[in-house]
């Protein structure tokens, strides 16, 4: 077997964007250059922390059948940002095991005149999302993320999984329903890869839901919980929402198709920022030291969600949202040198944003389109930590503007999947630096399904991403006019696929094999420090086989 | 439901490639036009910055910094000295000497370079102080606020780039060894990092003896930025002089060829290659910001030809891009008046013999321009009078006659042509006076036993020397807010600590000795003539006096004098036995001392003397009566 296809993908750059804990040197300009590759290094919490598998498609609770009950039915109307659950539409055992267990259900206790039939989804249900790849460049070389944009192409993504454990109950007592949720993530490497009896994982869910308790509509949770909204597939990426914090929160839906969601939840990015711990001598005359936690602040993270849809015809409509989120950090103190001390400030930020998202109904089809804002603190992402300050030492000032479009359109056997968005972001410190961008991508991938059950076919994805670094490029020729650092790539890829489920955008597992040729100019180079080969290579190649799965997960029912 | 995928498709590449150019760097990224933003140097008031310790206004570059240890980074940077023109106008100063812009190493032995002397990379900025948009919009403002900016560099070394591989076994060592030497201690404290000198270049040696020149080793570590030295040039170890450390600077080939101490390595500054990748790499900086000078470090270290070479082809290239009367001044850190002004001199102090001449016009040639004359540096740091008459004088009391000693060598020791492209002021003319400075203790360091008020009249009439006497008046940070540190690195004071105080009493006289100075053209570039110098220290009439007119020269009639009581217990006159202190002015000219608030006359004696009596630690500033008006 050649190295190359032996070798799985990964890097540690890579398998740092897997990590469900954003770096905390995402925007540090400074870390970036000493610590590893700088082209990811500016990407927000939104954009760093998106492992987990695609949500719009597999969360289209709207059901094809019974159109009008399913929003009434499900609590989260953000899940009809596509009209279809394809799952539904070509499903497998699994698929109805998975998202049926939410959609059907729903639909069933809607039509039994608000009474759910027990013991329909009582019991442990299992969930994953995964994804596998062997694979590698042209020289042997694992493959790695090559993106210089903080979401581009995932086709070079590491090795991922999770595994959902969940339990639901009807309790015919009260009529609430009960959903505890469990998941475990794994990133890269795996066993089979280095050998190490070891795992990189995460326990990314665990929570506790009540349905219906008291309140007809209403749900209520608590826990540690990814809260998201919907993604962009291509992107793997969350452009609007996409929150990890523990708390909890609340929703309620209401009959006119609007649903008002809260959730406060509390995180601490592991960064001097938030903490730092100091040795002390053990009380009582005792010998040695002993740490004291003395900078030790959470993030209070709270957000505000309302969601309206609108029916178009009989499977479509439009789903428009208006979301909020506020951050926010005490102040405190740290030492700056034995028993000399600073005052840390408060801090605090912002985001505002909304969504709209058009869907016919049928097959998928939908297109998402995403405007967001975040000021202060909010700007570096719910799980990172601040690190170009303005002057008062506070993140205020930093800002991050995004515009995101996502989709899909399918026809016969034909599909067609989009994600793109163009951001900017400033950090909080006044001048212009290396951590200030404008970005975005471009990223279509047209698809066919082969034969006459649909069980193959192929996809090419062409991809263009674009940044603008906030700073300038001296010449040492003469004239001294200086260059912004511009740095495009551009990326095509060929993924011939086996899809056991049929036809789908969407439609999960896949079998495939992936080649992609990167295409990168100077200035994108001149982002990889010296010896870096992508600083070298104007062109990569790399091939791969792998799988993607998901099923009967929150993560993509989610609500 | 019609989705338009396509139209929405394009609208995102269109929307895509306008995303270049969406960051704005207010027209900083355009190409630099030269200008000459300064008529005569001796009009400008010179404000040293230690960028590191004046202001700190970005956050985003303050990598590494320990606020606590006086030889780490503290934060501040260019911006944070733009934040700050106002004071500084307020003060009045119009020309900002700013620390070493290039990329250094970042820290050495647990000392970090934020002084900017350490230079790793000559060509890139040093990222704890901005990027190069920051140093251009620095010099823009201070531009716009009628002020100059000098930039500090450094030729004669790189930071500690290597070492030597004494013992060949590949590795830096620190070590204790044999010296086998009679008459020496029988055991050598020995560092490959910074060897004592050898003459013959450093050697390698093991227990068997020595074993030819040692290897020379770059380091290699990012994290502290110990990089091979950029350009590539300086990745060669032949650009070095590699003999190690100089411990004595009295031997010409130790004070010219060896490191300096802390292992800064020596660059062979006799190559023609690097005598013209310094001219490409200063001359480069110039055309990237429009500063307006240079401050040149450790210019004794360095060859007399190098600067011939270095100075002449500046001038030349900046020139041609309309940058006129750039000045260039140099750092002796030397008492010795004659080896300090032997670099502003153009009669070719080192006598250079017919070959070593022969090689110097090859280079120049090889270099293109016009054949080399003996011109140098238009002016240096003038460091024998911080000795002489700063300390000497106005700090310790020691008899004002010196300075008459000092000042009268100067046409001697220092040029007395102007330099040909240069500032247009011949050098004796525009020495850069100073107080104190970033190497040495400051002023009020020694006095700090002394009740304030006395420290502040000795600082004040030091001040007033610094502000009258003939050349360009420097006065290093903090000195306006009685900054007192002692040695390196204790001089070098945060400036916020001063909260930028402008109520402050020697704030309020040093911007006014400053407003004077603008205002009275025989300061700026009259001729001076000493009036009274004394041999007395103690309790005679004039002891501790000293008085010079100021006129004549490039002030023409324009007229001021000068004078001191340096004595710290007793009023004294410019009087000593009868005889009162002969001055040019007039006989019944009434001379008004501007700087005391009753505006006090003085009338010239029938016979053209004056005596006046002042208090001690005080000073006068005459000026006739008809000019004294608006002061």
């Amino acid at each position: 077997m050649p190295a190359f296809v032996a070798a799985l993908v990964g890097s540690t750059a890579h398998a740092q964007e897997a990590e469900p804990t954003p770096a905390p040197e995402a925007n540090n300009a400074t870390a970036s250059t000493t610590a590893g590759p700088a082209p990811n290094a500016p990407a927000t919490g939104t954009a760093t922390e998106s492992p987990t598998p695609p949500t719009s498609p597999a969360n289209t609770t709207s059901n094809a059948a019974n159109p009008a009950d399913e929003p009434e039915n499900n609590v989260d109307a953000t899940n009809t940002s596509a009209d279809t659950n394809p799952a539904k539409e070509t499903s497998t055992g699994e698929k109805k095991e998975s998202a049926a267990s939410e959609t059907e259900a729903e639909t069933a206790t809607e039509t039994a005149a608000g009474q759910r039939p027990p013991n329909f989804a009582d019991g442990f249900h299992f969930g994953s999302y995964g994804r596998v790849i062997a694979g590698g460049d042209a020289t042997g070389r694992p493959g790695r993320d090559a993106d210089i944009v903080g979401r581009g192409s995932r086709l070079d993504e590491s090795n991922y999984a999770e595994l959902e454990l969940r339990r639901e109950d009807y309790w015919e007592q009260t009529g609430a329903r009960t959903r505890i949720v469990t998941t475990v993530a794994f990133a890269h490497p795996v066993f089979h890869y280095d050998g190490q009896f070891s795992a990189k994982l995460a326990v990314r869910n665990l929570y506790l839901e009540e349905r219906d308790l008291g309140v007809k509509g209403l749900s209520i949770w608590a826990g540690a919980r990814m809260y998201r909204g919907d993604d962009i597939y291509v992107l793997d990426w969350w452009p609007l929402d996409n929150l990890n914090t523990i708390g909890g929160g609340l929703a309620y839906r209401f009959k006119s198709d609007t649903t008002l969601k809260f959730h406060a939840g509390l995180n601490q990015p592991t960064d001097p920022y938030y903490r730092q711990s100091v040795l002390r001598p053990p009380v009582h005359n005792q010998l040695g030291e002993t740490p004291v936690e003395l900078l030790d602040r959470q993030k209070l993270i709270s957000s505000a969600k309302l969601s309206q849809l609108f029916r178009i015809g009989e499977t479509g409509g439009v789903k428009t949202v208006l979301y909020g989120e506020f951050h926010w950090t005490g102040a405190g103190q740290r030492e700056l040198d034995p028993e000399v001390y600073e005052t840390v400030p408060a801090d605090l930020g912002f985001v505002v944003g909304g969504e709209v998202s058009l869907f016919t109904g049928k097959r998928s089809t939908h297109l998402n389109l995403y405007g967001r804002y975040a000021h202060g603190l909010a700007a570096y992402g719910e799980l990172n930590a601040p690190r170009q300050l303005s002057p008062d030492r506070t993140a205020a000032g930093a800002r991050e503007w995004l515009i995101a479009l996502g989709g899909n359109y399918e026809v016969g056997p034909f599909g067609l999947l989009l994600g793109s968005y163009v951001r900017s972001f400033r950090n909080a410190s006044p001048a212009l630096d290396f951590d200030d961008l404008v970005e975005g991508v471009v990223v279509a991938r047209p698809q066919i399904w082969l034969g006459k059950k649909r069980i193959g076919g192929f996809a090419l994805e062409g991809s263009y991403q674009a940044q603008q670094r906030g700073v300038l490029v001296m010449s040492q020729e003469q004239g001294t006019a200086l260059r912004p650092l511009q740095a495009s790539m551009g990326r095509i890829g060929v993924i011939p696929f086996l899809t056991p489920g049929g036809m789908g955008s969407y439609q999960r597992p896949h079998l495939r094999l992936i080649y992609t040729a990167t295409f990168r100019d100077q200035a994108a180079r001149s982002l990889y420090p010296t010896d870096d080969v992508f600083a070298r290579r104007p062109v990569d190649h790399f091939i791969g086989i792998g799988a993607e799965w998901w099923f009967g997960s929150t993560s993509y029912f989610r609500d | 439901m019609y989705i338009p995928r396509f139209p929405v498709l394009a609208a995102l590449v269109a929307s895509l490639a306008l995303t270049t150019g969406c960051l704005h760097f207010g027209g900083l990224e355009d190409e630099v036009e030269l200008a000459t933003h300064v008529d005569d140097w001796r009009d400008q008031v010179i404000y040293q910055v230690l960028v590191d310790r004046f202001a700190d206004a970005d956050e985003g570059n303050n990598y590494r910094h320990d606020i606590t240890a006086p030889a780490h980074y503290h934060g501040g940077d260019w911006a944070g000295l733009e934040s700050r023109l106002d004071y500084l106008e307020a003060l009045g100063v119009t020309a900002l000497w700013i620390s070493p812009v290039v990329k250094n190493v970042d820290t050495d032995a647990g000392v970090d370079g934020y002084h900017g002397y350490w230079a790793q990379d000559f060509n890139a900025v040093n990222p704890h102080f901005g990027d190069i948009t920051e140093l251009r919009s620095l010099v823009n403002a201070a531009h716009e606020h009628g002020m100059l900016v000098i930039i500090d560099i450094v030729t004669n070394h790189v930071g500690q780039a290597f070492y030597y591989d004494i013992n060949l076994n590949g590795q830096p060592d620190i070590h204790l060894q044999e010296s086998g030497q009679p008459g020496k201690d029988p055991v050598i404290h020995i560092t490959e990092y910074d060897p004592d000198f050898d003459p013959r270049g450093i050697q390698a040696f093991t227990s068997l003896g020595e074993a030819g020149p040692a290897p020379v080793i770059f380091q290699y570590d990012p994290a502290t930025n110990h990089i091979p030295p950029m350009p590539e040039l300086f990745r060669q170890p032949e650009v070095y002089n590699r003999k190690g450390r100089t411990f004595n600077f009295d031997d010409p080939d130790q004070l010219l060829h060896g490191d300096f101490p802390g292992g800064l390595k020596d660059i062979d500054t006799t190559r023609c290659d690097v005598k013209q990748e310094m001219v490409d790499i200063y001359a480069r900086w110039i055309e990237q910001t429009d500063a307006d000078g240079f401050r040149i470090d450790t210019v004794k270290h360095v060859e007399w030809e190098f600067w011939r070479f270095f100075a002449q082809r500046v001038r030349q290239r900046l020139r041609e891009q309309g940058k006129r009367n750039f000045l260039m001044f140099g750092e002796a850190f030397d008492g010795r008046d004659d080896l300090v002004g032997s670099f502003t001199k153009n009669d070719f102090p080192d006598s250079p013999t017919p070959e070593q001449w022969a090689n110097e016009e090859a280079c120049a040639q090889e270099a293109g321009g016009p054949p080399l004359t003996g011109d140098q540096l238009d002016s240096v740091f003038y460091f024998p009078q911080h000795y002489q008459v700063f300390r000497d004088v106005f700090q310790q009391a020691q008899s004002t006659d010196r300075i008459e000693a000092l000042w009268d060598a100067r046409t001697t020791n220092y040029g007395t042509v102007p330099m040909e492209n240069g500032i247009g002021v011949a050098p004796h003319k525009a020495l850069v006076n100073f107080i104190d400075n970033h190497d040495v203790a400051r002023f009020l360091w020694p006095l700090e036993s002394r009740p304030q008020t006395e420290q502040r009249a000795l600082l004040q009439n030091a001040l007033l020397m610094l502000m009258t006497a003939e050349g360009i008046p420097c006065i290093y940070y903090g000195t306006e807010q009685e900054f007192h540190g002692g040695n390196d690195p204790a001089n070098r004071e945060d400036m916020w600590d001063s909260n930028f105080d402008t109520t402050q009493p020697t704030f309020q006289w040093t911007a006014r000795l400053i407003e004077l100075r603008k205002k009275l053209v025989a300061l700026r570039r009259g001729d001076t003539n000493v009036t009274w110098s004394t041999e007395h220290t103690g309790a005679e009439q004039d002891a501790g006096i000293f008085a010079f007119e100021r006129t004549g020269g490039d002030a023409e009639g324009a007229y001021a004098l000068v004078i001191f009581n340096t004595h710290q217990t007793q009023d004294s006159a410019t009087v000593f036995e009868g005889e009162e202190m002969p001055v040019s002015a007039p006989p019944g000219t009434v001379l008004v001392d501007v700087l005391s608030s009753a505006k006090p006359g003085f009338t010239v004696g029938p016979n053209g003397t004056l005596a006046v009596a002042l208090p001690p630690m005080r000073g006068a500033l005459l000026v006739p009566e008809a000019d004294a008006g608006g002061l």
